[in-house]
């Protein structure tokens, strides 16, 4: 049995960031109900420029896993509909701009007003309350904001664009916010109105360097540097676009790297003899590491560099996560079957669990509207006939 | 300010942490931000995280990074391989509801940290690893800092795209600034565990002994989850490939802006925002498609207006216009900013010797008010005498009434 079986989400989210949360509660075990229009499809169900897609997708990762139920939120009957759904639901989660949902009719006290615990969970770029709060945005605005694009970058460079790591790192951050609510839910009885704000998600993974700055340490872009250990970076080898990482901190570490790279003759060089020094004749390390990577198989260069206790990996591409044996072993990489027949990896677990490993996909991208009559008949018991009225009326749709 | 619930969602959770790294610090700190009381079990000479730099006193007595994953927390020294030191994490594991910790897997039987061991020791409590590459799979012994992380999630091998990847084609692929990877795992981590903990019925519950086994490389690779679904399209992303058509990095006359624009009504705001330049209404312009093929023409007229703007004003001409817009703003501009402080995002925070800094309580909230701010990051040490004392009485009291 998975962790969060029994508990239903109602899920209006959009985009990126709120349907990979729901997409997590529902790998734990959770129901997510998607709600969708045909008169606005979800983003994965046509084509899409910015995901370099020419058709509808076949598989969707944030979307395998849930039911999907139609529902035409621009009228009455269909806010009522999905009032009933939330009243039966513990979670309701959005991500549209803040005030769409009071808009609807839908916002935290309407809801409330029908589940008096329900949990909402409401995504957005800058929060529910402040002077920027409508504002749009998408991931690479939301680690503008934060400090989190300003910080990262070559030194002598720009500022570096976040892509869609960002607004699945909100994604995580609302579906553990979401969890630790509904605990607070059974300790106390009391939902909750849970507020994600992209930007804030951004600056709170910078939270030293906004203390330190607040202290008067000006802010350094670091590039690939760190601010202790060295030899520490990213290396050319003998493979076109083949990169090695290699990160150096304690003398132990040291030591392996001297040993996997024949150059024990430095373990007395008084430049790089402690920490502090090797940090600070970091370039001359970087060209040493530099000259030896550039002759080395990356992969093997990596696992002798393991194996003399050096923190070292390849810089890999999807296609080398999609096979990768450890990741296939932990159930973090699995294969699906699509509709169709087809087999493609997608990406499994967040984490393991001893008692609960159960198989993360329970199905792949449902059809739009695959389960109204599981959900809109049985939970929510209407008769065939009332449903099949709600459709041709547009209410269903 | 706090919330409608003045002692946080998760007040009444134990949760013990034993950290030497970022991952497993973070999710015990956001743990702790939630109402959860949240102790480090330290070695004498302290967690290495007090000795990264850079440092918030001359004295270089407080690490920014240790102080910011720190607040909140009480700290408890304990020489795990003395008897001591073994006798007060298990009296503290005894009263405790979740055990964090990032020891080497290699580390872990000599200190009687295995998971089998704790399960044995400690039938109610959630055993969360937290470790680069997880405590399971052919290579759950792997070191990895945050630039090995990130690399081993498909992401490093991606940045930097856009206008750093345009100017600097040449050169290697680049982190993300901080340690955004190894935060990752950590949130991932309080996700894992709070589900895990949901699953036993809640704090205070009996009836678990279960192990939670979190990767830093399997929760990166599940935020990079389009990366994976791309390659089963067809689709290999490369950072020289992977920009916007037209917007992305933009300079201004003093600093960066963010600009994209992703819908027909987005593009109609910025030609509004740039006066409706004559080539912007040129037919070729008409259409989305079109637009994307003449990207490169679009952002050299973008760039030329933007030089001569000032950010702020900028973005906020834009943002009137639904046109979707940012400031690159630096951790001061952060600070400064009106939104932040209308949401109350950052409150003070007391550093011994150093005075209150700023810091931001959690990314997330559970009402209108932030979390209440944490308690500054405590010495090693300072709750050594009340927390261990009181479990270890408390244990000794078990057993002669047992």
């Amino acid at each position: 049995m998975r962790p969060l079986e029994g508990i239903r989400i109602a899920d209006f989210t959009v985009h990126a960031a709120g349907p990979f949360s729901t997409h997590m509660l529902a790998m734990m075990g959770a129901e997510c109900i998607k709600i969708e229009t045909a008169l606005r499809p979800d983003i994965f169900r046509k084509p899409h420029t910015v995901y370099g897609r020419a058709g509808a997708a076949t598989f969707d990762q944030v979307s395998a896993g849930k039911l999907s139920v139609r529902l035409n939120l621009k009228t009455a009957e269909g806010i009522l509909l999905a009032k009933r759904l939330v009243a039966v639901s513990d979670v309701a989660a959005e991500s549209f701009r803040a005030g769409v949902m009071e808009r609807l009719g839908l916002g935290y006290d309407a809801l409330k007003a029908v589940k008096n615990d329900i949990v909402m969970v409401s995504i957005s770029s800058s929060g529910q309350t402040g002077p920027d709060s409508h504002f749009a945005g998408y991931a690479p605005l939301f680690g503008a904001w934060g400090g989190l694009g300003f910080m990262s970058g070559y030194p002598d460079g720009p500022p570096l664009e976040m892509r869609h790591v960002m607004d699945h790192s909100v994604g995580m951050n609302a579906a553990a916010a979401t969890v630790a609510a509904l605990h607070q839910r059974r300790r106390t009885g009391r939902g909750a109105h849970v507020d994600v704000a992209a930007r804030e998600v951004a600056s709170s993974l910078i939270g030293e360097a906004m203390m330190a700055a607040a202290a008067g340490v000006e802010p350094a872009r670091l590039g690939n540097d760190d601010h202790r250990r060295a030899p520490h970076g990213v290396y050319a080898t003998v493979e076109a676009d083949r990169w090695l990482t290699v990160s150096v901190g304690s003398q132990a570490e040291w030591h392996g790297l001297l040993s996997v790279i024949g150059r024990t003759d430095l373990l007395r060089a008084p430049q790089y003899e402690t920490g502090a020094d090797r940090h600070a004749n970091r370039e001359a390390l970087g060209r040493l590491v530099a000259a030896w990577a550039a002759t080395q198989e990356a992969g093997a260069a990596a696992e002798a560099l393991q194996r003399a206790g050096v923190p070292a990996h390849v810089s890999v591409t999807a296609s080398e996560i999609a096979a990768d044996p450890h990741m296939r072993a932990r159930g973090a990489i699995v294969d699906v079957t699509e509709t169709g027949g087809t087999v493609r990896a997608a990406v499994g677990r967040p984490a393991r669990f001893s008692s609960a490993d159960a198989p993360a996909f329970a199905r792949g991208t449902p059809g739009l509207g695959e389960h109204e009559d599981y959900v809109y008949g049985e939970l929510l018991g209407l008769g065939r006939a009332a449903i099949d009225d709600l459709v041709a009326r547009q209410i269903i749709h | 300010m706090t919330t409608d619930d003045t002692n946080g969602p998760l007040h009444g959770l134990k949760v013990v942490e034993h950290a030497r790294g970022v991952a497993a610090a973070y999710a015990g700190r956001l743990l702790a931000a939630m109402g959860a009381e949240v102790v480090m079990v330290e070695p004498p000479e302290g967690t290495p995280l007090r000795r990264e730099p850079p440092f918030l006193d001359t004295e270089e007595e407080w690490s920014a990074l240790f102080t910011y994953l720190a607040a909140g927390k009480d700290s408890v020294v304990a020489d795990l391989a003395s008897a001591s030191g073994h006798a007060t994490l298990t009296a503290l594991l005894d009263a405790a509801d979740i055990f964090i910790d990032d020891t080497p897997l290699a580390e872990r039987d000599a200190l009687r940290l295995g998971a089998a061991t704790l399960a044995a020791a400690h039938p109610r409590l959630i055993h969360t690893s937290v470790l680069p590459f997880g405590a399971t799979g052919p290579k759950a012994g792997w070191a990895g800092e945050e630039i090995n992380l990130i690399h081993a999630s498909g992401e490093g091998y991606l940045l930097p795209n856009g206008l750093t990847a345009d100017l600097f084609p040449d050169r290697p692929p680049l982190k993300i600034a901080g340690h955004f990877a190894e935060m990752q795992g950590g949130v991932t981590a309080v996700f894992a565990v709070l589900s895990a903990l949901w699953a036993g019925g809640g704090a205070g519950a009996t009836g678990g002994g279960r192990t939670v086994d979190v990767s830093v490389q399997d929760a990166n690779v599940a935020i990079g989850a389009f990366a994976v679904q791309r390659y089963g399209d067809g689709s290999i992303e490369h950072r020289h490939e992977r920009k916007f058509r037209y917007g992305g990095v933009i300079e201004c006359a003093d600093g960066y802006v963010e600009l994209l624009t992703l819908e027909e009504r987005q593009w109609d705001g910025l030609v509004e925002l740039m006066g409706r330049p004559a080539w912007a209404s040129d037919p070729a312009m008409a259409s989305a498609a079109a637009r994307s093929a003449a990207g490169e023409t679009i952002n050299a007229h973008i760039r030329a207006f933007a030089a001569g703007e000032r950010a702020a004003d900028l973005v906020a001409r834009a943002q009137r216009l639904g046109v979707p817009m940012a400031p690159y703003n630096t951790p001061d501009g952060v600070l400064a900013d009106p939104h932040v402080a209308a949401r109350g995002l950052f409150a003070p925070v007391d550093v011994p010797g150093v005075g209150a800094l700023p810091i931001q309580a959690a990314p997330f909230r559970f009402g209108p008010a932030p979390l209440a701010a944490p308690h500054g990051p405590p010495e090693l040490g300072a709750a050594t005498s009340r927390l261990a004392a009181t479990a270890i009485a408390a244990a000794d009291a078990r057993k002669v009434t047992a």
